[in-house]
């Protein structure tokens, strides 16, 4: 062994300087990462290709760097499998936890379980996965409470009028968790008030903007004195005022001619809506909140602890009388500030 | 007649990666005058014209136009001094018209600062143009429906809009039919009147005779014989080119054996392209179909292999009828074709020599099941089919198709087509781009061929070809027999004017 | 040889393989990809130590393997101087209609053992039958390749997304069965399964291209496909057979992939496509046809993995991730080029 070394180093003692050294610079690199004692999270989005999605990378991104951790991004532009493949690698990477925003509620459980095999802590990010056997904990916004928050100021005010409302909702996709709970958020709160408040129209959209117009215009058409109005997602926000428009009915609250309208999400269309006090009420999911707990779960995870499958996000409604005081925690109001300086 | 050097070419010489290829070449072309440049492929020729089309940089001596120094660094620069090739495969796009041909270098426009093109001026200018080469169509025309006699033509007036001075005709006459070559050479001595210096290359040498006012010889890249074509004769330059005379091109067949019909073919119609051809081919003749440049012999020896349909009529080989359009039904009763275009239908040209002579013959050494290929009998067979035919059998798997000479690359089309031993075999053009020596060879192996029971039906329009080599010709014009004639009766001219003879079909 | 008239021919420009500078033999080269391969993977050690481990290298791997099949399938068609580019909407079409057959919720064999079976068959028949039919426009029709594989695309990806809302209320079908599931995470004798399928895939197309005469009338096809008629080559047929065998590519691939997601999704390789005529690419097979090799795609497939499982701990955005990406495939591309013009068209 000895004398083989020896005639090795004697061929090309450069050679073996060299490598010794990319060697050494190789398996002291990560020591040094160490060192600093500060953690590595991954962070897996399918995309960036909504406002909802950059904000939500921008708030995980804030919140790793206030705590001094590294962050490791990846995105899969929509493919179940590159998403796979990148939890593999995150792993190989020896993270110290993975965050993700999946495609797809069943493709995302056997990254799941390659994460419980290496014994990595996994959070989803807003969207939970499917039933199955593998443990992650998943920050999803309460989206029936917040719902049911949002449309309830609708109601009070409608009460406060002495009038009768006849109701539209615009429903998203019923294969999405998020709209079901957002779907009975809204009959939670109208079922009560049945009496002033009768509901004529329920509109698919599945998440679909081109089908949201045509849903909402006939609705309008058959109805045409709806004036309480639950839109399920921001996105549609645009699209409530194409149809509004022309109808002679987008007008500010106070002016008799409103539709009494909420919608959810919390985005910078919502919040300017909310500022030109068309839109009544807007459900907000507290993304800053749930950067900070996806953290904030990780490191739990990471010492151990085993939290429930679901951690809630409270969030809260934002509301013509509460939006001064409560419009910092809504993260379309930043992404608005950054818009308009 | 007042000449003056037009052009000079002084001590050339020029290698490629170590090998020299050309050793000090001079020469000297006056203006109004031929001058015939021959030699074998691979003697230097291609070379030395294209260090003076500007394609190569020589590596020592100078060139000089009308005494002017002249060093041509690209293609462009060559033509800009009033330098023009007519290359053998012609360089025009048949999707275009003859006009937009002609001026694909430099439109004419309305006005020079505006990308439109003057459409009237153009045509005039071209109409100019093909007055002077006596082609009489319309500028409008488009050259995919052109002859390839016409397209040559088309060449030639694009080389005169250059204002060219020197015209270099490389082969122009393989794909020519005899009176296109005819007034090919009229125009060549009009070009001459008017001053231009024209090199002419070609193979074949009777050409060069009746053209050359002075003759350069090359060999193995060195000047072998320069002079007046006077101190020449057909005998002399192929000694010279070959290095030892050749008295005979066309060896005697030990058997002239007449047996039973191999090919029958009766009755053969499809409109606008054969039309009641009738002949048969006995086992061991070679029957000669000759004619004209779109006489249809091309084209009635595609129907006959499947490549093409007919409407009516029937093909016999070996006695029994052939299904129509199916060339796989044609190999299978024992037909080979050796067709017109070697580069385009014969071979596989970016491929080891190899594929091309093994592919018609995959099949016979596969598991019918399975088309497993039994790698040893097919190697050792494609190796004994190219030892036969001359082809060195160390480059079949290091070299490509495409690398070889024009010899060779036929060589290879013959191996490809007898390994699958076939009792039929039809040539078409067989010899066409082919240097002399290879000639010689390739008429040995279809007389080896013949003398093996084969019947060949040989499409050729090199007349002296076709007598050297038939037992009988056929003449074919416009579609349809139009004499047929026996050895005893071979004669150039009445062959010639059998070919000239109108079809029924033009007279009806 | 005794004859005088037939000797070695250089002519001008010709050049013997020893002849070119280096560059050129480099650039010829069919180890050219695993020498690249290896100085990459070298370069990145000290930037991205942890490349350098075993895991890394089991990702690489498992990462490699559904794309060579795909992969592979793409080079016959590349052989033929075609384009295929409907394998990712293969894929899709087959994962859901495969995992449909197969899934224990609504599925037509709940529980049963042989709906492994039956969602294989149905998988790989229907790769087939949209090869098949692919195949019949471009061999029988006549229309190129790019249009009707890119129209057949579309279409198979719009359907693999509406055929899974008539089966399922989410927009994936899971629940598949373990002995499915099992052939693209299982191991047997400690190798991977899929290593096994890929490996027969590979072996059998290796041989299918070498040793059989539909594999050597394809490299015919590709060189020059008039020559090959002439020389007797059913033209026609071999093409929409390499068509169909391009579809069963897929539909394997799409089994891996399926089974290692135990997921029947329609996204499921919907950004592949490049990755697939890249890897067939880089690896030397032509895009002007007549030539690639199964050992060739495989190199491809390592470049590209090893290429992409760096930027992915370097931890890259996906843009940076695209545009080196694309920048490799397109210097790929360029090589391909020079090549063919180097050798000489």
């Amino acid at each position: 062994m000895e004398t083989q070394q020896k005639q090795k180093t004697k061929i090309s003692r450069r050679n073996f300087t060299v490598g010794t050294l990319v060697a050494l610079t190789g398996a002291a690199m990560p020591v040094w990462v160490r060192a600093e004692g500060t953690k590595t999270i991954a962070v897996l989005f399918d995309g960036l290709t909504s406002e909802f999605l950059v904000a939500g990378m921008g708030a995980m991104e804030a919140d790793l760097n206030s705590r001094g951790f590294k962050m490791l991004q990846a995105i899969s532009n929509r493919d179940d499998n590159v998403q796979f493949e990148q939890v593999k690698s995150m792993i190989a990477n020896k993270v110290d936890g993975i965050v993700i925003f999946h495609t797809d509620s069943n493709a995302v459980i056997p990254a799941i379980r390659a994460a419980n095999e290496a014994g990595v802590p996994m959070v989803h990010f807003n969207r939970p996965p499917a039933e199955s056997d593998a443990y992650s904990v998943a920050v999803v916004a309460d989206n029936r409470g917040i719902t049911k928050a949002t449309v309830q100021y609708m109601v009070e005010k409608a009460r406060a009028s002495g009038r009768k409302y006849k109701a539209a909702i615009l429903i998203g996709n019923l294969g999405d968790v998020n709209a079901i709970g957002r779907r009975d958020g809204f009959g939670d709160a109208v079922e009560p008030a049945a009496d002033i408040i009768e509901v004529v129209a329920r509109i698919p959209t599945e998440w679909n903007a081109d089908k949201a117009f045509a849903g909402l215009t006939n609705a309008f058409q058959s109805n045409p004195d709806i004036d309480f109005l639950f839109s399920s997602s921001d996105f549609m926000v645009p699209i409530v005022q194409q149809v509004l428009t022309p109808l002679d009915k987008w007008h500010p609250t106070g002016n008799p001619k409103h539709v009494m309208w909420g919608s959810f999400d919390g985005d910078s269309g919502a919040y300017a809506a909310l500022a030109s006090k068309h839109l009544d009420s807007d459900g907000v999911q507290d993304l800053f909140f749930e950067a900070k707990a996806s953290v904030d779960l990780i490191l739990a995870m990471g010492k151990g602890e085993k939290p429930d499958k679901i951690f809630p996000d409270p969030g809260f409604a934002i509301t013509q009388d509460n939006m001064e005081k409560e419009r910092e925690r809504m993260w379309g109001y930043s992404e608005w500030k950054k818009k308009n300086g | 007649m007042n000449r003056e050097n037009l052009l000079r070419f002084e001590n050339i010489t020029k290698s490629f990666f170590g090998v020299e290829v050309l050793h000090g070449v001079s020469f000297t072309l006056e203006s109004g005058t031929v001058l015939g440049l021959v030699g074998e492929n691979g003697s230097g020729k291609s070379t030395s014209m294209n260090i003076l089309g500007g394609v190569h940089l020589p590596d020592s001596g100078h060139m000089s136009i009308g005494g002017v120094p002249y060093a041509p660094t690209s293609p462009r620069e060559a033509l800009a001094r009033g330098i023009s090739f007519i290359h053998q495969e012609l360089n025009l796009f048949p999707n275009l018209s003859i006009e937009e041909n002609l001026f694909i270098r430099n439109f004419h426009r309305l006005h020079p600062t505006l990308p439109v093109i003057d459409r009237k001026r153009m045509r005039a200018s071209a109409q100019l143009l093909l007055d002077m080469v006596d082609l009489k169509l319309s500028p409008g025309t488009l050259v995919s429906r052109l002859s390839q006699g016409e397209r040559q033509l088309v060449e030639i007036a694009k080389a005169l809009s250059s204002d060219a001075r020197i015209i270099i005709f490389d082969e122009p006459t393989t794909s020519l039919t005899r009176n296109e070559i005819d007034r090919l050479f009229a125009i060549i001595t009009r070009l001459k009147s008017q001053k231009i210096g024209i090199v002419y290359i070609s193979h074949i040498l009777s050409d060069v005779m009746k053209l050359a006012d002075n003759v350069v010889v090359l060999r193995d890249g060195g000047l072998v014989g320069a002079g007046p074509r006077a101190e020449f004769n057909i005998d002399r330059m192929i000694s010279m080119m070959v290095g030892r005379s050749i008295n005979q091109l066309f060896p005697v067949r030990s058997v002239l054996a007449i047996g039973e019909p191999m090919l029958e073919v009766e009755g053969l119609t499809q409109p606008g392209v054969v039309r009641n051809l009738s002949f048969r081919v006995t086992k061991g003749e070679v029957l000669g179909l000759a004619g004209l440049m779109g006489a249809g012999r091309s084209e009635a020896a595609r129907i006959i292999f499947g490549l093409a349909p007919y409407k009516s009529g029937s093909i016999k080989v070996a006695g029994k009828a052939l299904e129509p359009a199916d060339p796989r039904a044609a190999m299978r009763a024992g037909l080979a074709f050796l067709t017109e275009d070697r580069r385009l239908e014969g071979l596989l040209m970016n491929a080891p020599i190899f594929d091309s002579v093994a592919l018609p013959s995959l099949e016979a050494h596969a598991s019918v099941r399975t088309g497993w290929i039994n790698n040893a009998t097919l190697e050792s067979e494609v190796k004994d089919f190219s030892k036969r035919v001359q082809v060195n059998t160390a480059d079949l798997h290091d070299v490509q198709a495409r690398n070889l000479s024009g010899g060779n690359q036929q060589k290879v089309v013959l191996a490809k087509w007898l390994m699958r031993r076939p009792k039929v075999f039809i040539l078409d053009e067989p010899t066409r781009g082919v240097d002399i020596g290879a000639k010689a060879e390739i008429y040995k192996i279809i007389n080896t061929l013949v003398e093996g029971g084969c019947a060949i039906l040989m499409i050729s329009s090199e007349m002296e070809e076709l007598i050297g080599m038939c037992d009988r010709i056929i003449v074919m014009g416009n579609g349809e027999i139009t004499g047929s004639f026996d050895r005893p009766n071979f004669d150039q001219e009445r062959i010639l004017a059998a070919a000239m003879r109108r079809g029924r079909q033009e007279v009806a | 040889m005794t004859n005088p008239f037939s000797r070695p021919v250089l002519s001008s420009g010709n050049t013997s393989p020893q002849h070119r500078p280096l560059w050129q033999r480099l650039l010829l080269s069919e180890y050219l990809v695993v020498v690249l391969c290896l100085a990459y993977f070298c370069i990145m050690i000290p930037i991205v130590p942890r490349i350098a481990s075993i895991q890394t290298f089991q990702n690489i791997l498992s990462d490699m393997l559904p794309l060579i099949v795909v992969a592979l399938g793409q080079t016959i068609i590349l052989i033929i101087a075609g384009i295929d580019l409907s394998m990712t909407a293969i894929i899709a079409m087959t994962s859901v209609v495969g995992a449909s057959v197969m899934t224990g919720t609504g599925g037509p064999l709940p529980g049963s053992p042989f709906a492994m079976p039956a969602g294989i068959l149905t998988m790989l028949a229907v790769g087939a039958g949209i090869g098949w039919f692919n195949g019949f426009c471009i061999a029988r029709l006549r229309m190129p390749p790019f249009m009707v594989t890119l129209a057949t695309t579309m279409f198979f990806a719009g359907v693999a997304i509406w055929y899974v809302t008539l089966r399922s209320e989410t927009t994936s079908i899971a629940n598949l069965p373990r002995s499915f599931v099992v052939i693209g995470q299982g191991k047997l004798y400690g190798i991977p399964n899929s290593l096994w399928v890929t490996l027969a895939v590979g072996v059998l197309i290796h041989l299918m291209l070498t040793r059989t005469v539909f594999g050597r009338e394809l490299y015919a096809i590709g060189v020059n496909r008039i020559s090959a008629e002439v020389s007797g080559v059913p033209v026609s047929r071999r093409v929409h057979m390499a068509f169909v065998v391009s579809g069963i590519c897929a539909a394997i691939g799409s089994i891996l992939y399926t089974g290692r997601l135990e997921t029947g999704s329609p996204i499921i390789g919907s950004n592949i496509l490049l990755d697939i005529i890249g890897a067939a690419v880089i690896g030397g097979t032509s895009l002007y046809g007549g030539k690639g090799k199964v050992i060739w795609t495989v190199f491809g497939v390592l470049f590209l993995v090893l290429l992409d499982q760096s930027l992915k701990l370097m931890g890259l955005t996906l843009f940076m991730v695209f545009a080196i990406k694309g920048a490799v495939i397109l210097v790929a591309a360029i090589a391909d080029a020079l090549r063919t013009k180097v050798t000489g068209r």
